[in-house]
């Protein structure tokens, strides 16, 4: 399966945050978003989300390269997970789960309640209280086993991992990497080194387009060096 | 320092300019319809700045004269129309015409002044352009505000002298003219050395320089109480001999040259620190501000739903378990309040039917009217007939005629606006992250579940009020026609059903709110204004309530169903997250 980006444009008034974007992601792979702050990576998952209009373009589904059949998106193949995670305070995490596990007719759990949040690893003293009560981490723990329960074909992360402490970050990291296979996940971030830890694939949005970055030399000391100097490429352009 | 100040004044004036410019384009580009339409460029078209900067000073010289010169011409008037009065009744002995109209406008301009000295606290007040040239361009605060404080006083003597040249003509002595803008600049630098010793000497006690604002409603309250003293002399027709007025402006110049030297010794450091503890008052006060939101944030995890509820029928009764008190208690106590009005008019009419008609007599009435309502029938009584005065017939034609005036109660009872804040802020704000909550059929489904909710909530003052309406009728004659108490009943539970469904189908259609609870969507607003009008306008509208229920039951079976169709196709594009 493609995720497939046909120029793409979206623009704030006169401004254009995305320009012509035209990108293939595949199957299997974590792509990482690289750009600067402001570059549009959230406006480019807000469009994708469908949470903001697009002024022209298209992107859509397909199984394979030689596919000539779109499969449309709908909102049930996306999974987004914001960078500041919001649930519903005033359900506990036990009754927000069992309310998602009851309007997803379609999914067949394969675990109990108790086992899905031992799987995020969320201690049980939180299991039973307000969600409103819970840390920053936490929630965006609960965020994450929703989408990974509903499993939707394409994954959106806006930067889950900005203000996790590092024991969060790491078990939200194991969780990204252990969903991977059956699916595209697009991770955005600002912060280099997570990108090249996490993802299989570095893409940079800048001036509005998506770039893919040479991944041969991935972890190189050079590596850092050409993609900073990828990013500063955009003030000259 | 001469081209100090005027430096100072210019910078200060260009920033006014350019945030009262910004800020005007930028309200431009929120209008709805048309302000997307208009391009970033607005902001550096030099032609509209020159057109804005015109209006600037044209709104600078307007509020110089609707301050000054019309605040101190209406003081001169007064002061005008007393001394032709005083003359008129020959109460003028041993006073001269000019001395008594000096006298006046003297009292009064005091009062004026101590009370625009209370109020105009302006010099320690951090202003946006004061702001950013003292704590981001690093101006020197002293300078900055000694050179904005001139300017006023620049302005009031101008603006004084300007009214007074009415007053010169209408025979005030020329003194006057020159020395009431004296006097008001001396009170203005009396205010502003109290401000400057009260805030200097809380700057030794190490607290946040603010004003109080207890002192002030104590100093208001201290000034009013001389107004009565004024209206007392007057009204006995006695004035404040011109000496008196003389001394106490005496007092006030001096006390006009203390605020001088305390001005002068504020420093610099002092004025700064003025300043940012205004911007720390102000943060807290914005902080204080989402108390509206605060409300709503108010959750226990108490109990849980009974039964076997399942998806979103679970969703919306934990929902309701966990904002109970929100959603329920407006309508319970309206509910309650009416039933409570209806009881006690009926227990004082049975009270006092029993004690002028004995036991007996009260019970067989009490029976016979029971079955006389229950069979459509009136009021009857032959000990205690009906008595067909005004007020009678006027709830009845209220209650026969005048049922859409029920539209008023109905929508102060209606917690539909409230229940839809708290949808979004404690629940929608958060799974509208989720792709299952935006799908057509689910936002459907959850649309039905809480329109029967809020109906079944709403209903309640609506039965109520209906019940009201049917005993009016019942107590003042009974049926017109078959059915009259059924659809007297019915108008206000449709009015409820339509109100539930109007106010759920718009926050589907537009998603006005943001997470502070502050309506966005222009739309939504205006939409709220439309409904408000035609409803202020409608509800006086008199109409039989036969045809009134029979157009209503006709109306909200076409309506419920419109908009739930026009829900079901738009809401998923529109109920969106605001940011």
């Amino acid at each position: 399966m493609e995720f497939v980006i046909s120029h793409l444009v979206k623009s704030y008034g006169s401004k254009q945050v995305l320009k012509d974007v035209d990108f293939v992601f595949e199957e299997g792979r974590i792509y990482g978003l690289l750009g600067r702050n402001g570059s549009g990576k959230t406006t480019f998952f807000n469009c994708i989300n469908g949470d903001i209009d697009i002024n022209s373009g298209s992107f859509y589904l397909r199984e394979n390269s030689e596919s000539k059949e779109i499969i449309k998106i709908e909102p049930q193949d996306i999974g987004y997970l914001v960078s500041t995670p919001t649930v519903p305070e005033f359900m506990t995490g036990r009754e927000f789960l069992k309310f998602f596990l009851e309007v997803h007719d379609e999914i067949k759990p394969d675990k109990t309640i108790d086992e899905y949040f031992d799987y995020m690893v969320i201690p049980e003293d939180d299991r039973d209280r307000l969600l409103k009560d819970y840390s920053h981490g936490t929630k965006n723990k609960m965020q994450m086993l929703l989408n990974i329960i509903a499993s939707p074909k394409l994954v959106l992360l806006d930067e889950p991992l900005t203000s996790l402490d590092v024991i969060i970050a790491e078990e939200m990291k194991n969780v990204i990497r252990s969903q991977k296979q059956g699916r595209i996940t697009i991770f955005s971030t600002h912060l280099l080194d997570v990108a090249v830890d996490l993802c299989d694939e570095i893409v940079l949005l800048h001036n509005g387009r998506l770039e893919p970055i040479d991944k041969s030399n991935l972890g190189d000391s050079d590596f850092k060096d050409k993609i900073i100097a990828a990013l500063k490429e955009e003030d000259n352009a | 320092m001469r081209n100090g100040f005027f430096n100072t004044l210019t910078k200060v004036n260009h920033l006014r300019s350019i945030i009262g410019y910004n800020g005007l384009v930028y309200a431009l580009k929120k209008l709805p319809l048309i302000g997307k339409h208009l391009p970033d460029k607005l902001y550096a078209l030099t032609a509209l700045k020159i057109i804005y900067w015109i209006f600037h000073i044209i709104k600078e010289v307007s509020m110089l004269f609707i301050g000054k010169i019309f605040g101190l011409g209406m003081i001169y008037l007064a002061a005008l129309l007393l001394n032709k009065a005083y003359i008129g009744y020959g109460m003028t002995e041993g006073i001269s015409g000019p001395n008594l109209f000096a006298s006046f406008a003297l009292f009064m301009f005091i009062i004026y002044a101590l009370f625009g000295l209370m109020l105009n606290t302006r010099l320690f007040k951090c202003t946006t352009e004061k702001e950013y040239l003292v704590f981001m361009l690093r101006m020197n605060p002293r300078t900055l505000n000694n050179t904005l404080f001139i300017f006023d006083l620049a302005k009031l003597v101008i603006g004084y002298f300007i009214a007074g040249i009415v007053a010169i003509i209408a025979g005030a002595p020329f003194w006057l003219w020159l020395g009431i803008p004296v006097l008001a600049v001396c009170i203005k630098l009396f205010g502003a050395g109290i401000l400057a010793a009260f805030y200097r000497s809380k700057s030794k006690r190490n607290k946040l320089l603010k004003g109080s604002t207890w002192g002030l409603i104590v100093r208001l309250l201290l000034v009013f109480m001389l107004l009565p003293v004024f209206m007392v002399l007057v009204i006995n027709g006695y004035y404040v001999p011109l000496e008196y007025m003389l001394i106490i402006s005496a007092i006030l110049m001096l006390l006009g040259v203390w605020g001088f030297f305390e001005l002068a010794k504020f420093d610099a450091n002092l004025h700064r620190r003025a300043l940012r503890d205004n911007i720390v008052r102000k943060e807290i006060e914005n902080y204080r501000e989402p108390v509206n939101a605060k409300q709503f944030k108010r959750l226990k995890a108490n109990g849980t739903v009974k039964g076997n509820k399942k998806g979103f029928e679970y969703l919306n009764a934990l929902f309701v378990r966990r904002h109970r008190t929100m959603l329920v208690l407006k309508a319970v106590i309206f509910t309650i309040v009416i039933l409570l009005i209806i009881g006690l008019i009926l227990f004082g009419f049975i009270y006092r039917y029993g004690r002028t008609f004995g036991a007996e007599n009260t019970w067989a009435m009490l029976f016979n009217n029971f079955i006389n309502f229950f069979t459509g029938r009136g009021y009857a009584d032959a000990l205690q007939p009906v008595d067909d005065n005004a007020a009678t017939l006027f709830f009845r034609e209220c209650a026969s005629k005048q049922m859409l005036l029920m539209l008023i109660p109905l929508t102060i009872a209606d917690i539909s606006f409230k229940a839809t804040q708290a949808m979004y802020i404690n629940c929608d704000n958060s799974l509208m992250t989720f792709s299952f909550f935006k799908q057509r059929e689910k936002i459907i489904k959850l649309f039905d579940i809480r329109l029967k909710q809020l109906i079944r909530i709403n209903i309640w003052p609506a039965l109520a009020c209906g019940l009201f309406a049917v005993l009016i009728l019942f107590n003042t004659g009974g049926q017109d026609y078959p059915f009259q108490y059924l659809l007297t009943f019915m108008v206000p539970v449709l009015i409820s059903v339509v109100n539930s469904m109007t106010w759920l189908a718009l926050y589907y259609l537009f998603q006005p709110f943001t997470t502070t609870v502050n309506v966005k969507g222009g739309a939504y607003k205006a939409a709220r204004i439309i409904i408000s009008f035609i409803s202020g306008f409608i509800c006086w509208i008199p109409l039989n309530t036969a045809i009134l229920a029979g157009v209503l039951t006709v109306y909200t079976m076409v309506y419920v169903p419109v908009m739930r169709l026009l829900v079901k196709k738009y809401a998923p594009q529109t109920w969106k997250l605001k940011s």
